[in-house]
C-alpha cells in the first residue's frame, strides 16, 4: 500500500508484492510471507539486456534505476528479470520497476515501503556490515542466482511456539 | 505460462527460414556440382521473408519508432547484438540479390550464411534469459539452428534444379530425424529439473500444440520425404505450420521463475 501511494501505479502493475511462503516450506498457513520488489542486483540482469540502456546503477548506493523515458517495450528486462522485478505498464507501454525510491533516499528519507511497514519486517541495512547468524542470502521459496547477486538478506522465520492446555 | 508472444513468433520463424534458405543456397550453389537452380527468386524469398519478419517484429515493441534504438547496448545486451545481426543480414542478403547473375559470388555467398548464422546465435542467446530457467541454457540456439536447417531445407526445395534435390531431400530428413529427437527428449529432461523447469515441462507434454507439431511439424514431413525420395511440394508449407506451433509453444509454455515464489525451487 506504501508503494501504491507513493507511486499510484496502473492497475495491475505492482512493483513490491507480497508471497505467501508455501507449506512445503514453512508448515503454517498464512503465517510467514515474502514481500519482494526489486533486488537491486549487483550484476543486475535487467541492465546488462535492455537493448536501450534504459537501466544505470548507482555508484554510491547501487540502486538500479529504470529511466522509463527511454524505454521501448521490448519486455527483454521482464523476461530476464528471475525474480520478477521489471512489470509491463499497459497504458504507458513502457517497463518499469522498484525505484528504491532514489530520490527519497537523496532528500534523506526512507523508502515508502520500509517507511510504511508496521512491523519494521522491511529494513535497509549495508550488506557489507551485515552479519547475523539468523540471516541468509536465498532462503527457501526465493530463487538462487549467484551470477546476479541480489542485494537481499532474509531473516528466516521463526517457527510458532505451540500452547496448548494440560488435560 | 507466457504470453503467446505473435510479433516475436513471425520474427524468429522467418527469419530463422531466410537463414537456412541462404545457408543450403551456398551449399547448392558452390560446394556440390552441376546446376545452381533458381538463386535470384531465392534470394528474393529470402529477403522478402526478413523483411516480414523485421516488420512483425515492431509489433512487439511498446513504442515501434524506438526500433533503430535497439542497438545501443552491444557491449552486454543479446538483443542490441541480434538487431545489428539480423541487419547486417537483410542488408548482405539484399546485395546478393541484387548482384545475382544466375548465381550469387561465391564470397558474398558464403559471407551472408556465416553472419546469418550468427545473427541465429544471437538470437538464441536473447532467449535464453535467467527468468526462465527451462530456457537458460543452450537449447533455444539448438531450437533456432533447427527450424533453420528444416524450413530452410524445405523451402531450398521450391528452387533447386532435379540433379540437386537427392543432396536438399537428405539434408532435410536428417533435419526432421535430429528435430524430431531432440524436440521429444527435451521435454523429458525437463521433468528431471527443479519445480519450475519441471513444470515446462510438464506444460510441454501435456499440450495439444506440442504433440500437433511433434506429428504434423516433423512425423508426417519425415514420413512423406523417407519414402517419396523427395520433397513434396506440400512438404515446406506443412512443416512451416509446425515450426510456428511449435514457436508459440517456445514461448508460451515455459514457466517463468518468478511464478513459484515462496515456493521450493
Amino acid at each position: 500500500m506504501a508503494c501504491k501511494n507513493q507511486y499510484h501505479q496502473e492497475n495491475g502493475v505492482i512493483w513490491r508484492d507480497v508471497y505467501e511462503l508455501k507449506e512445503e516450506i514453512y508448515p503454517h498457513r498464512e503465517r510467514a510471507f515474502y514481500s519482494l520488489a526489486c533486488n537491486h542486483c549487483e550484476n543486475p540482469t535487467c541492465l546488462n539486456v535492455c537493448p536501450v540502456v534504459a537501466y544505470y546503477k548507482r555508484d554510491a548506493d547501487g540502486v538500479v534505476v529504470h529511466e522509463q523515458d527511454k524505454c521501448i517495450g521490448c519486455g527483454n528486462c521482464i523476461r530476464s528479470c528471475p525474480y520478477g522485478a521489471p512489470r509491463y505498464n499497459p497504458v504507458l507501454k513502457r517497463a518499469e520497476k522498484c525505484s528504491f525510491c532514489w530520490q527519497r533516499l537523496d532528500d534523506g528519507r526512507k523508502p515508502a515501503c520500509v517507511l510504511g511497514c508496521p512491523t519494521d519486517a522491511l529494513q535497509i541495512v549495508d550488506l557489507a556490515e551485515f552479519d547475523e547468524a539468523n540471516a541468509v542470502q536465498y532462503p527457501a521459496g526465493f530463487p538462487r542466482y549467484p551470477a546476479l547477486n541480489p542485494s537481499v538478506s532474509f531473516r528466516l522465520p521463526a517457527m510458532p511456539k505451540m500452547i496448548r492446555r494440560k488435560l | 505460462m507466457s504470453e503467446m508472444e505473435l510479433p516475436l513468433v513471425i520474427f524468429t520463424v522467418l527469419s530463422q527460414t531466410a537463414v537456412g534458405l541462404v545457408a543450403i543456397s551456398a551449399i547448392r550453389q558452390h560446394a556440390a556440382e552441376g546446376p545452381a537452380g533458381s538463386v535470384r527468386p531465392e534470394w528474393m524469398t529470402a529477403a522478402l521473408l526478413l523483411i516480414a519478419g523485421l516488420v512483425a517484429s515492431l509489433f512487439h515493441l511498446g513504442h515501434p519508432l524506438g526500433a533503430s534504438l535497439a542497438i545501443k547496448h552491444l557491449g552486454s545486451a543479446w538483443l542490441s547484438r541480434e538487431a545489428l545481426g539480423t541487419g547486417v543480414f537483410t542488408a548482405l542478403v539484399i546485395a546478393g540479390l541484387l548482384s545475382a547473375r544466375g548465381r550469387v559470388n561465391a564470397g558474398l555467398s558464403f559471407a551472408a550464411a556465416v553472419v546469418g548464422l550468427i545473427a541465429l546465435f544471437f538470437t538464441g542467446m536473447t532467449y535464453s534469459p535467467p527468468g526462465f530457467p527451462a530456457l537458460n541454457n543452450v537449447m533455444p540456439f539448438v531450437f533456432f539452428l533447427l527450424t533453420a536447417a528444416i524450413l530452410g531445407a524445405g523451402f531450398a526445395s521450391y528452387f533447386t534444379p532435379a540433379e540437386k534435390m537427392p543432396l536438399i531431400t537428405r539434408i532435410l530428413t536428417v533435419s526432421l530425424i535430429v528435430g524430431l529427437v531432440v524436440y521429444l527428449v527435451v521435454p523429458c529432461l525437463w521433468l528431471s529439473g527443479g519445480t519450475v523447469m519441471r513444470q515446462t515441462g510438464l506444460n510441454y507434454i501435456s499440450s495439444p500444440l506440442y504433440w500437433a507439431r511433434i506429428i504434423a511439424g516433423l512425423i508426417v514431413p519425415l514420413l512423406a520425404v523417407w519414402r517419396m525420395k523427395t520433397v513434396p511440394a506440400w512438404a515446406p508449407v506443412l512443416v512451416l505450420a509446425g515450426e510456428i506451433m511449435g514457436r508459440i509453444a517456445f514461448f508460451s509454455l515455459a514457466v517463468h521463475a518468478s511464478a513459484n515464489m515462496g515456493g521450493i525451487y
